[in-house]
């Protein structure tokens, strides 16, 4: 059954072969009329894809459950935001917003170039053509799908259980762990960012092919645009394990996370490439497109991580499914890249230019393209040979003792060479080159002798740690560089930011002036961010198994360390709340429910049965208790019971005729709050609220998080009190209920929220301050 | 173009030399595999779909609660859980000889997994010996927390 929101999708490969075909035929300096339809038939594919995606939003705001997606994402019960955000929950939902970025690019590449150019028309093919086959994509797996073609909806029809025409009253909700801000903007942030980086591609792969000029100048803005934005988007997704997860750190170096990264670092690499291509075409000709199409490439790759994970996906290869997809396309555009770069290489002159000599701007910076490529490579392998070694032989495998040692110690060492590198490079005059070799070797002097430095416990791996000792040799070697020795390296790229700023500063004009802040913006936030990654997870103080008793409510509790914490205030509540009503409410004032639906949740207390007249069943909450009518249906005692339904006239005591019952409490979305302060020695240093929510089949913890001056947190975790204890109505009796809680103080991570901004504020000046080729 | 070509080939030198060191340490080192998922805590697990099935047989007869406990071989917080809760010598005393369990790779059982809606380890899973879901914990929990709820769900699944 092809579906509405499909046929759009098969009208719109319709419209994109059109256009494949007018460009296709103008390469050809034909002067058939499919020529000139080629730029109206990709805005109109655009338009068709915004209109799906329009459709598929609309299809979330309005609960239609008849689609299997929206069932799977989402419920009436949600507040409308997160209906919104439901239409990019899933995997289904973001190919969707995939190909429509990589078609409103093409619109815009059209719009900009109107075809013009050989280049321009040729890098229009490669995104149609990449365009056409993420909408096969997206119909593989198609979020228009029928709720009728689940296998076990199909099931029940063939069996009778269902009717043919069903339609599930109710969705199946959003996983609780996706009920907060952050994840309602990560997904757009994330696949904006990779659907950017298609263009890029494209003109790379026409220039590798060709040689036409002016590719860079088509990919730069669009590769800022896609770095600003995967950036952004990992960025938010370390803030959500930060505030959400309550991992209690913002990088953990799991392999969605790192496989995200892997493509940011190459696209860095090529945004450094091309600021020295575009002044001399003969200077990283070769790197420069390759960095852009394995940036691609690993986009692909990060996909299948984050979407169906890397072993699944591999496993199920051949199947119709669109990590199979994903896989092949993989494959084939590595094989393209790899070929067109060999080809380049050797038909390239030999010796064309000359030998510049290591202490060159140019080979200092081919040096840092290396490194990229290094530490991308060093991420890409950490997360890629543990499922390849579990595929090929069966066998599991960890890439070191404790995870996060592995990458810690095999990213530290070029790091710090990067960090030397970029010092280096940033403010390189060829005038001053012997001075500025000079300053150099004293920093690396400098930081090599503090590497040796031995201070407490401040090393690359933790030393007491007790996966430490398990780690070999050559682990325990590096991790045992102080990480003092990445002062010197920090301070050496700040001074020379600043020196280059004030160069750029001196400059006449506004454009190169506004430019230079943008470039010392994003280059000081590498600085912050380094900073406040290594201090915040070395030099914090962590204690877990914190439990206050809910009857030392008003006292401050002794945590440990000189740490002290006092429960404010503990309080439940539902995000539905309006949803239902306090029994109480009911019990207080009767006759205003009359004749009105009424929603109540609470324990059953008490269940009686009315010989063949059904159940009567007793609900009590925290406000009161009633009797409800339950007709045939039964009740458990002690469960909780969220019951629907309107009010029997003729009773003394108000009872609820029900028409509609939920089983469990568990089912909705609850949330446990605890007001908290915090003391140290004696002096409050922080106070705020730590949440739970728990409900369908998840939970999540909003941790306190309070900042201060000198950039330290304050963060708790409050993981709730245990769902049985609630709904065993046991809350009355506070004396063995405890408030189980983390905490923890995180010196300096101010200076990562604060890099991160820099980065993007940065990032944004520069591509504003857009300037010609030729400047 | 010397210079580049000498620090192209050097690099490639570096990376295919990092490659083949972690490759194999890893494969000496930390191997994992062996067939009772022992070094999850010390305990002896049942695990995948079939594991699952097998188990929920066990319960039955047995009249013993299930624990259902998702991990990844990258998550950090799992070898904390394995060594400090699951490996906390009460917890592992009860869960030996009143539990069955079950244990799920979050990177390889992905089915199990999304049909009981985990999608983050660690991530334990109480359940009767029907296979109903009786309480979740979500993420790393200490041995003061859970020792409690080990107990509590016992000691409610035999009153049954």
């Amino acid at each position: 059954m092809i579906t509405f929101g499909d046929a759009i999708l098969y009208l719109s490969i319709l419209v994109s072969l059109v256009a494949l075909a007018g460009l296709v035929l103008k390469e050809t300096k034909s002067n058939s009329p499919l020529t000139r339809l080629a730029s109206p038939a990709v805005f109109a594919a655009a338009g068709l894809l915004a209109f799906d995606f329009l459709l598929l939003a609309y299809y979330f705001v309005t609960s239609d459950f008849s689609l299997d997606y929206v069932w799977s994402y989402s419920s009436r019960d949600l507040p409308l935001i997160y209906k919104i955000s439901g239409t990019w929950a899933g995997q289904q939902g973001t190919y969707l917003l995939w190909v429509l970025v990589i078609f409103l690019s093409a619109a815009w590449l059209a719009q900009t170039t109107k075809h013009a150019t050989a280049l321009a028309r040729r890098t229009q093919i490669v995104t149609v053509l990449i365009g056409i086959y993420f909408i096969i994509l997206t119909l593989v797996q198609s979020p228009f799908k029928s709720i009728l073609e689940r296998p076990d909806v199909v099931s029940l029809i063939a069996k009778g259980t269902l009717p043919p025409n069903f339609v599930p009253a109710e969705g199946n909700g959003l996983n609780t762990l996706l009920v907060n801000f952050w994840m309602i903007i990560h997904p757009p942030l994330m696949f904006i960012g990779y659907a950017a980086v298609t263009i890029p591609f494209a003109a790379a792969i026409v220039y590798l092919l060709t040689k036409d000029e002016g590719w860079e100048e088509l990919s730069r803005q669009w590769a800022r645009f896609a770095w600003l934005f995967l950036g952004l988007g990992i960025a938010v997704g370390g803030v959500w394990a930060y505030l959400v997860l309550g991992w209690g750190g913002f990088w953990s170096w799991d392999p969605v996370e790192t496989a995200s990264f892997v493509p940011w670092l190459t696209l860095t690499g090529f945004l450094h490439a091309a600021a020295l291509h575009r002044k001399n075409k003969t200077t990283f000709s070769i790197a420069a497109p390759l960095l852009a199409a394995v940036s691609f490439v690993l986009v692909l790759y990060a996909a299948i991580v984050v979407r169906s994970g890397l072993f699944n996906s591999v496993h199920a290869f051949g199947e119709t499914s669109t990590g199979t997809l994903l896989l092949g396309s993989i494959v084939i555009t590595s094989i393209v890249s790899v070929v067109l770069g060999m080809k380049r290489y050797l038909g390239e002159p030999e010796n064309v230019e000359e030998d510049w000599g290591l202490w060159s701007k140019r080979n200092i910076f081919y040096l840092s393209l290396l490194l990229f490529v290094i530490l991308a490579f060093i991420s890409f392998w950490g997360i890629t040979f543990p499922a390849f070694i579990q595929l090929t032989q069966n066998v599991k495998v960890n890439v070191a003792s404790d995870t996060k040692n592995f990458f810690n110690v095999w990213s530290y060492p070029f790091t710090i060479i990067l960090l030397l590198a970029l010092g280096f490079c940033l403010n390189f005059k060829e005038s001053e080159k012997e001075k500025q070799k000079q300053t150099l070797f004293v920093v690396i002097a400098i930081t090599v002798l503090t590497m040796f430095a031995r201070t407490q416990n401040f090393y690359v791996l933790d030393h007491t740690s007790p996966f430490f000792v398990r780690e070999p040799a050559i682990y325990k070697l590096i991790g045992s560089i102080s990480l003092l020795s990445i002062f010197p390296p920090l301070i050496y790229v700040g001074a020379s930011i600043i020196q280059r700023l004030a160069d750029h500063l001196r400059s006449k004009s506004i454009r190169p002036r506004i430019k230079g802040i943008g470039l010392a913006m994003v280059h000081i936030s590498v600085v912050l961010i380094i900073f406040g990654a290594v201090v915040s997870s070395t030099l914090d103080t962590k204690i877990d198994g914190i439990n206050i008793p809910l009857d030392a409510k008003g006292q401050v509790v002794d945590v440990g360390d000189g740490y002290g914490i006092k429960v404010v205030d503990y309080s439940t509540g539902s995000l539905t709340e309006a949803s239902t009503t306090a029994i109480g409410d009911v019990l207080a004032n009767p006759s205003s429910f009359e004749g009105k639906s009424l929603k109540i949740s609470g324990t059953v207390t008490n269940v009686s049965s009315m010989q063949g007249h059904g159940t009567l069943a007793e609900l009590t909450d925290s406000s009161g208790s009633m009797w409800v009518f339950l007709g045939n249906e039964n009740a458990s005692m002690d469960t909780t019971l969220t019951v629907t339904g309107s009010l029997l006239p003729g009773f003394e005591q108000p009872v609820l005729d029900v028409t509609g019952m939920e089983s469990s409490a568990q089912e909705n979305y609850n949330v446990q709050s605890v007001k908290l302060e915090v003391y140290q020695n004696g002096n409050k240093i922080g106070s705020g609220t730590a949440e739970y929510l728990e409900g369908k089949g998840g939970s999540g913890t909003f941790p306190m998080v309070q900042s201060s001056i000198t950039g330290t947190e304050v963060y708790v975790i409050f993981q709730g009190l245990g769902g049985s204890i609630i709904s065993q109505g046991t809350i009355a009796k506070t004396n063995d209920i405890y408030v189980p809680l983390t905490l923890q103080i995180k010196p300096a991570i101010d200076f990562v929220w604060l890099g991160i901004a820099l980065l993007a504020i940065g990032i944004i000046l520069i591509m504003a301050m857009k300037t010609r080729a030729k400047d | 173009m010397k210079t580049k070509k000498l620090m192209s080939i050097l690099v490639l030198i570096v990376i295919i030399a990092f490659a083949w060191g972690t490759y194999n340490i890893a494969l000496k080192d930390f191997r994992l595999t062996d067939t009772n998922y022992t070094y999850l805590g010390g305990l002896t697990w049942y695990h995948s779909a079939s594991g699952l099935n097998k188990g929920l047989q066990d319960a039955q007869k047995e009249n013993k609660p299930v624990l259902m406990y998702f991990w990844a071989v990258w998550c950090q917080y799992c070898a904390e859980f394995d060594a400090n809760t699951l490996g906390n010598p009460q917890v592992k005393n009860i869960l030996q000889s009143d539990y069955v369990l079950v244990a799920m790779d979050l990177d390889v059982d992905k089915d199990v997994a999304n049909t009981y809606r985990v999608s983050y380890p660690p991530y334990v899973i109480f359940m009767d010996p029907k296979g109903n879901v009786l309480e979740r914990v979500t993420g790393y929990v200490g041995p003061d927390s859970f020792l409690p709820m080990v107990k509590q769900i016992r000691d409610k699944v035999r009153s049954k």
